[in-house]
């Protein structure tokens, strides 16, 4: 029994090694057709560090509304992205990777800046599509991203 | 397709921020087992003097030489060979330009390196890369 153990503990050992560090991958999603591909590379990449992906969908609600408690029961567009995160978590499960789904209310940029900011989360690295379904403020690179790119503290991958 | 990474680009120039990206490059090619490529560019658009400008490339020269061995030499300890390159002109142009040479999928930069700042936390360089780019970025930080 106790040769068994000394093996186990090895082994969880020389797994700690090999690991890399990026074990919680987030992944903004929108439903369109860039933030899927961003969310293919982000489940390519957990396959390789054996880690997990958290899907954040994120409802637009205008600043008032924000405001106001009975603001963000718009439940149709909630569970439009319900729809969106169990396509996700299919997606995912397909490949063999855990997805954790949340859908927040507010602003996409500061909310997604906010979640991987945030120590509690453990994040280690977004994965973010270039263009997504906002308006483009910028020829090339989506203005979600941008700002994205621009306030995170974890590193940033674009899919292009 | 985008799903795997055959090459990575690694541009370097020296700083801690860059140090840190090579770090996560050489990570990123543990474990998709890809090439590695580094890059130093010397920046010829800087107005000098004529006469010092000769002297002051030279210099720059030197320094990118140095920066890419040391980077080699701390790869080859982790078992990694990195195709090495020293390209002069627009740091930007010349990136895109090898990206293009050597068909690479991915571009992994550092948030600030030594370059003028355009705004608060993004470098110059890294946020024309990211804004132009026609292949994945990743911005360690």
């Amino acid at each position: 029994m106790q040769v068994i153990t000394v093996v186990f503990k090895i082994q969880i050992h020389s797994n700690h090694y090999m690991a890399i560090k990026t074990k919680k991958i987030l992944v903004p999603l929108d439903g369109s057709k860039n933030s899927i591909r961003g969310l293919d590379m982000a489940i390519h990449i957990a396959r390789q560090s054996q880690g997990t992906v958290v899907a954040l969908a994120i409802k637009t609600v205008p600043g008032i509304y924000a405001i106001h408690p009975f603001g963000f029961l718009d439940f149709n567009s909630m569970t439009e992205i319900k729809k969106l995160l169990s396509e996700a978590k299919v997606r995912a499960a397909k490949r063999g990777i855990d997805l954790t789904g949340k859908a927040i209310a507010g602003d996409p940029g500061y909310d997604i800046a906010r979640f991987t900011n945030n120590p509690k989360n453990k994040i280690d690295m977004v994965v973010i599509g270039a263009r997504g379904r906002s308006s483009a403020k910028e020829i090339f690179l989506g203005s979600v991203s941008n700002y994205v790119l621009h306030k995170s503290k974890k590193p940033v991958l674009i899919v292009k | 397709m985008t799903d795997s990474f055959k090459n990575i680009l690694a541009p370097i120039d020296g700083s801690i921020c860059s140090e840190k990206s090579l770090e996560r490059a050489s990570k990123f090619v543990d474990a998709f087992g890809s090439n590695l490529i580094l890059i130093y560019v010397v920046e010829k658009s800087i107005p000098i003097n004529l006469l010092d400008r000769k002297e002051y490339l030279e210099i720059l020269r030197k320094f990118g030489t140095n920066v890419l061995e040391k980077a080699n030499k701390k790869l080859s300890k982790k078992g990694i060979a990195a195709k090495i390159f020293l390209k002069e002109g627009n740091i930007v142009n010349e990136i895109e330009k090898t990206m293009k040479k050597e068909k690479c999928d991915l571009i992994v930069v550092g948030n600030k390196g030594l370059g003028s700042v355009s705004r608060l936390i993004l470098g110059s360089v890294s946020n024309k890369i990211s804004q132009s780019s026609s292949c994945s970025v990743l911005i360690v930080k």
